[in-house]
């Protein structure tokens, strides 16, 4: 963590909690939290008092759901009873942050997953959490997306679009992925049948973007990837093997089994999907990773973010590449003389 | 010829080297990048030991279900990714995937051995 100096940016913080609050907290400092992936998030602290800026990088182009589309979200996840860091304030690009920028409630506790899922402290946490993640997508999944203004809606099926939207970013990288290429000609051949309704999905829901404190989850955090699409999604993409850090006989981020989350995302008023539903988003969400890491060693190779630790992504793309094409039935109808389901098995 | 130690026992005294001592001279918030790169150190041993073969295997089984066979592993990684993606290999998809899993279990038995069993979904 880097300390900043007193400066125009924590002075902008401190104008905004100020006027927000109705109270002037005093002199802020700020210290950057490192692991955001394109959005910066600092630590603002002022005597006796914490909260969380997070900014776009000056200059920087967005490609992700706006900043204020960020914090309209996170208001209506609140509203819809997600635990969620409260949004104080918003500030547009050219105002007290320079950039676009909001201020949020700090929450306490670990979003490090290996943390929250070997640590003596966070047992009862561990235990608690299966269900909580299920009621938590629950009512992230009550959300209309389109009643949110700005979040990203689009009229194609979500499935047909993520294959397209994955195809598209292996043809920009340019390197060659046949083990990913066949397992998206599978999902591409079998896609779910669209979903009963579209919804707000948080795009990127794993552990990583949990706070876990003593008593589970307390907080879902970066919603930069939100979107309008299948419910399963969040499910599927929960249940990737390299959120399980080892975990590996707990689908559910190495915590819970499916069934545990599916219980209690139906108690708390969900639709639950079924299972080759989750289980084809869930290879889905194995090529989104795998496609990802390539994308980030390719970040290197051109020099447009030069690192070891983006280079060494690289040899990690087998991963989740075996574990999309261990999903799929063809490959088992392989090896055990069978053939792989019709259309709409899934 | 060089001297001993060999390329991958360099690799892998660096490896043991990064992993204990290094990495407790390093603060804690950044240890995550030693450990990145005391793997990369073994992971690049193991592909030394390795050597060829892995990417002969690969070769013969790209060239197997493609219809203009090439010489080089990685043109044809490229051919083949082309053709699944036109859908020239869906009769024979299943057959596909079955081949390149163990295109990919050749992949992590250097990246990350122990990786390429069942997830084991419960």
């Amino acid at each position: 963590m880097t300390q900043l100096p007193e400066d125009q940016l924590s002075a902008g913080v401190r104008a905004l909690i100020a006027e927000a609050a109705g109270s002037d907290p005093g002199s802020v400092a700020l210290t950057t939290i490192p692991g955001g992936a394109s959005r910066e998030t600092f630590l603002a602290e002022s005597e006796g008092a914490r909260w969380v800026l997070r900014r776009d990088p000056v200059g920087a182009q967005d490609s992700f759901a706006p900043l204020e589309t960020e914090f309209r979200v996170v208001q209506a996840a609140a509203a819809a009873g997600v635990p969620v860091a409260t949004g104080i304030a918003f500030e547009p690009a050219g105002g007290r942050l320079e950039s676009a920028g909001f201020v949020m409630g700090h929450v306490e506790g670990t979003s490090v997953a290996p943390r929250v899922l070997r640590r003596d402290e966070l047992q009862a946490a561990r235990a608690a959490l299966p269900a909580q993640l299920g009621e938590a997508l629950a009512r992230i999944h009550s959300i209309d997306a389109r009643e949110i203004d700005g979040v990203a809606v689009s009229d194609a099926d979500p499935a047909l679009a993520a294959c397209a939207l994955w195809e598209a970013t292996i043809d920009e990288i340019g390197e060659p992925l046949p083990g990913v290429e066949a397992g998206l000609r599978w999902l591409r051949l079998n896609p779910p049948p669209p979903p009963g309704r579209e919804c707000l999905v948080h795009g990127d829901f794993r552990l990583g973007n949990l706070i876990v404190n003593e008593t589970g989850l307390a907080a879902v955090i970066d919603w930069e990837l939100c979107h309008s699409g299948d419910p399963a999604e969040d499910i599927g993409w929960l249940c990737v093997r390299s959120w399980r850090f080892g975990n590996d006989d707990l689908p559910v981020a190495g915590v819970g089994t499916l069934d545990e989350l599916l219980a209690a995302y139906e108690a708390a008023g969900g639709d639950p999907p079924s299972t080759e539903r989750v289980r084809w988003w869930e290879a889905m969400g194995n090529v989104k990773w795998a496609v990802i890491c390539a994308r980030q060693a390719h970040d290197h190779l051109t020099g447009a973010r030069p690192s070891a630790e983006l280079a060494s992504l690289g040899r990690r793309i087998s991963e989740p590449e075996w574990d999309l094409l261990e999903l799929l039935p063809a490959a088992s109808a392989a090896s055990r003389p069978r053939q792989p389901g019709p259309e709409g098995t899934v | 010829m060089q001297d001993r130690p060999t390329a991958p026992e360099l690799l892998d005294a660096m490896a043991a080297d990064l992993y204990s001592e290094v990495r407790e001279w390093v603060p804690r918030e950044r240890r995550f990048r030693v450990l990145v790169l005391a793997n990369l150190c073994a992971v690049i041993a193991r592909e030394l030991r390795a050597g060829e073969e892995p990417s002969r295997e690969d070769l013969e089984l790209f060239n197997a279900l493609s219809d203009s066979p090439v010489e080089d592993a990685r043109e044809a990684a490229g051919d083949l990714a082309a053709a699944i993606r036109r859908g020239d290999l869906d009769e024979r998809l299943p057959e596909a995937i079955a081949g390149l899993r163990e295109h990919v279990a050749r992949k992590l038995e250097v990246a990350r051995p122990g990786y390429a069993v069942s997830a084991g979904d419960a």
